[in-house]
């Protein structure tokens, strides 16, 4: 599965990133395993003002991914 | 009704934005403007350089669109104009533009403090101040949190 990331997780990590997922997984679970492959994501990953988005809509942990999702995830964000 | 809500890949001149925001609003009596401009000093009093802006390219536009729309609903507002830079803008140059304009002054200093307290913790960019220090990233402080939780 394809799994993007920006601002600092993207640094962290790199842009894109294939994890290997089964259909039915969650976005915690998904989270999970990118940490368990990219330790140094983790305090990123888990700050509670991070989001995972699908099709460009914030998704909550419980979603189940399906084969064709695409995620991504966004460290808090700062305009201004 | 007017609102300009924009994603500015190059120099943001903020007084063409204001001569706009003059233009459209004529028969209004009040027009509030706030320039945020890219600070030369980190919060540590280092040295910054540039800021540069990374953005998403569907939700960073739709974020300062529904900023920009949810303060023309909830203010008596004629014009909103929000315009953000992304990519390296230098120390000394503008960031943002968000106007508003009104009948009357109050909504527009209100509209205005709104969309700046969204757009600090709402725009989906992500900062990072380059200068003496590196790279350092930047993200809002909790009284910017705070600030836009006074509008619910």
């Amino acid at each position: 599965m394809k799994v993007a990331f920006y601002g600092r997780l993207a640094e962290a990590v790199g842009t894109e990133l294939d994890i290997e997922a089964p259909p039915g997984c969650s976005i915690a679970e998904l989270r999970n395993k990118v940490i368990a492959e990219h330790p140094q994501a983790e305090e990123a990953l888990r700050n509670r003002r991070a989001r995972a988005c699908v099709g460009d809509a914030i998704v909550h942990d419980s979603y189940a991914l399906t084969a064709t999702d695409r995620v991504e995830f966004l460290p808090p964000v700062s305009g201004g | 009704m007017s609102i300009v809500a924009r994603l500015e890949e190059h120099a943001l001149k903020p007084e063409q934005e204001l001569a706009a925001l003059l233009e459209e609003a004529k028969g209004g009596g009040a027009i509030v403007s706030f320039t945020g401009i890219a600070r030369p000093g980190s919060k540590g009093g280092l040295a910054v350089d540039r800021l540069v802006l990374e953005h998403h390219p569907t939700l960073t536009p739709q974020s300062l669109e529904d900023i920009a729309v949810e303060a023309a609903q909830r203010f008596d507002v004629s014009q909103v104009r929000v315009v953000h830079r992304c990519g390296a803008v230098e120390a000394g140059e503008p960031i943002v533009f968000a106007g508003a304009a009104a009948l009357h002054r109050r909504a527009a200093f209100e509209a205005a403090d709104y969309l700046m307290d969204r757009l600090k913790t709402e725009a989906v960019f992500w900062k990072r101040e380059i200068g003496d220090a590196g790279s350092e990233w930047i993200e809002p402080t909790e009284r910017d949190y705070a600030d836009r939780e006074r509008w619910g």
